[in-house]
């Protein structure tokens, strides 16, 4: 018998402890591991918008607490326009539309028919709105897959039947879930004239985008230049917040769950001390009893672990299908997701375990084996 | 007498041995005790008269309050790595067999070989071979709750003698055994005697003690008898 089967064995013996640390792990992994994806996904939806299109890098405006909250006006626009190195901007109005209680977020993106190439939409099917027109939509390619219209049919939205114009694509799901309307029209229905919510900005052929941005910042203080997921966060403080909030969960998983590993190992160390005291009297050294403990414990944790990840990939999924995130969030299984998980597992385990595995290591030998 | 002179070296020397516990309890009380290679030793007398005592100072499981004692030569006090001497030089068979319940009875008796040289194959090869010698064939997988009083402990006589030592401590091994387990128990220990073992047993009962070549009576911590078992 390898010592690693002595401890799987070990394991395996206290049935009912195992299960119930298992359990206790595989809980805090899971909410953790949820809680990551989940953000990282809104993250990376939201993301996503900035990244629809051609451009070099978004302006929104500095600190909202959402980005569909951003204002641009057609004054802070012309400003963007006309800094040093800018060759082209985009203005664009994205708001969301109850649509049912299936479709309760539909991204609309207000745009004129003249930005759409620059903005990297490719018309799929049929052609773009007039931009003066107030009936008219172009569906996404995802969105008139899901709804089942073509060119040419009806589509009651904004209080109005409008009708179908053509159906675009973008190349990211995002925009290819929603329905684009003229800039116009948009900002009527949404009473907001002359208001953007993101520009994007593309700089002059060998200029670096960076310097633009800086200029950005400093000429125009209330809006900010995000060019990655990262920097999202200086225009949407809802997502720093999430962010701090799952690494909170992180630190308050890995600290209840430590107590609890701490609490059952203590149990534990009452139910063997016998068995320790034995090991103790025939030779194993101090160190070889901490090993054995803490290898039975990392081993709990990676059970829990694996757990763990499997109930988040079901809650997520599960979140997933909720009405209100239909469509909005898609789950981010990244790499520090499951490195997450396996350092929550572990920090759990091996701060519970530590002590109790240090007391089993000193116990003495005769009074452990004369104990009842 | 408290000394008596033998054929081999010594192996167990105890000199002006004092335990005296918490509360002022003197379990042992200036003993002074020679065991020599190869001997066969009983360590006898009423409960309470210090016997389990000397056998854990021995094992090194307690230390003496004065007083030294040596094993092969060295003195316990002087010896930091405690575990490697208690996994190297003795091999201790209790009253109680304190066997692992949760794992086969191979397992218990590999257990006490981690840390040494040998590989995981040759653990478990030398542990079948005990089983053998213990006349457990066929037993080796099974749980120790799966077996009788007497196999449990003979199971605890191979865990005991995995590492080979040249000293087996035994304290009360036939304490909670029928007559015909304690009939079997003394043979494998006759047996391990002939090859050589030095064992030193503890036992309260006399039928017992006479299976050893020397008697050790004991009362009130001190040695009143050290004599070679009448034979006769």
């Amino acid at each position: 018998m390898t010592f690693l089967g002595f401890s799987l064995r070990n394991i395996w013996s206290k049935k009912a402890r195992s299960i119930g640390l298992t359990f206790a792990i595989a809980i805090a992994v899971m909410t953790v591991v949820t809680l990551a994806v989940t953000s990282s996904g809104l993250e990376q939806s939201a993301a996503t918008i900035i990244s629809i299109g051609k451009a070099d890098f978004s302006v929104a405006q500095k600190n909202v607490p959402d980005l569909l909250s951003s204002v641009i006006d057609e004054g802070e626009l012309r400003r963007i326009t006309q800094t040093s190195g800018v060759s082209h901007t985009v203005g664009v109005l994205v708001e969301t539309y109850h649509l049912s209680a299936a479709t309760p977020l539909l991204i609309e993106i207000g745009i004129a028919p003249s930005d759409l190439i620059p903005f990297g939409v490719s018309v799929v099917a049929g052609h773009p709105y007039v931009p003066t027109a107030t009936g008219e939509v172009m569906l996404g390619w995802r969105a008139a897959a899901n709804f089942g219209l073509r060119v040419g049919s009806r589509f009651y939205v904004n209080g109005k039947w409008n009708t179908v114009t053509g159906i675009y694509s973008t190349g990211n799901s995002f925009g290819d879930s929603g329905a684009m309307f003229p800039l116009s029209a948009l900002q009527t229905y949404n009473r907001v004239p002359g208001i953007v919510t993101i520009a994007f900005v593309k700089v002059a052929k060998g200029i670096n985008p960076t310097t633009v941005e800086r200029r950005i910042d400093l000429d125009i203080p209330q809006l900010t230049a995000i060019r990655t997921a990262t920097q999202f966060g200086r225009a949407d403080r809802n997502l720093v917040y999430l962010k701090a909030a799952v690494n909170g969960s992180t630190v308050l998983a890995v600290l209840i769950g430590a107590i609890i590993v701490g609490n059952t190992m203590l149990l534990s160390l009452l139910e063997r001390t016998r068995e320790f005291g034995l090991l103790r009297a025939v030779g194993w050294t101090r160190r070889r009893m901490v090993r054995l403990l803490v290898e039975e414990n990392l081993l709990l944790a990676l059970f829990g672990a694996m757990i763990g990840v499997a109930l988040a990939f079901g809650v997520t999924s599960l979140i997933e299908q909720l009405p209100a995130l239909k469509g909005v969030l898609n789950a981010n299984y990244t790499p520090s997701a499951f490195a997450r998980a396996l350092f929550t597992a572990l920090a759990m385990t091996v701060l519970g375990g530590l002590y109790p595995a240090i007391r089993a290591a000193l116990l003495k030998p005769l009074k452990a084996l004369s104990y009842e | 007498m408290s000394e008596l002179a033998s054929h081999g070296a010594p192996v167990i020397e105890l000199r002006d041995v004092v335990k005296t516990y918490e509360g002022g309890v003197r379990a042992l009380d200036g003993i002074n005790l020679v065991v020599s290679a190869g001997d066969f030793v009983a360590i006898t007398g009423p409960s309470g008269c210090g016997k389990s005592t000397l056998l854990h100072l021995v094992a090194a499981l307690d230390s003496p309050t004065s007083g030294t004692v040596l094993v092969d030569g060295h003195d316990l006090n002087g010896i930091r790595d405690l575990s490697r001497f208690r996994r190297q030089q003795v091999g201790l068979v209790f009253q109680l067999h304190n066997l692992l319940p949760q794992v086969p009875v191979v397992a218990n008796i590999e257990v006490v070989m981690f840390g040494t040289h040998r590989s995981a194959r040759q653990r478990r090869a030398r542990a079948l071979d005990l089983v053998e010698e213990m006349d457990l064939g066929g037993r080796q997988e099974r749980l120790p709750t799966k077996l009788s009083g007497g196999e449990r402990q003979r199971v605890a006589v191979a865990r005991a003698l995995a590492n080979e030592p040249r000293l087996l401590l035994a304290d009360e091994p036939t304490g909670n055994l029928d007559s015909e387990s304690v009939v079997r128990m003394l043979e494998v220990f006759r047996k391990l005697h002939s090859t050589g073992v030095t064992i030193l047993l503890v036992t309260h009962d006399n039928s017992v003690a006479r299976a050893a070549d020397r008697r050790v009576f004991m009362r009130d911590g001190r040695i009143v008898e050290n004599a070679l078992t009448d034979v006769t």
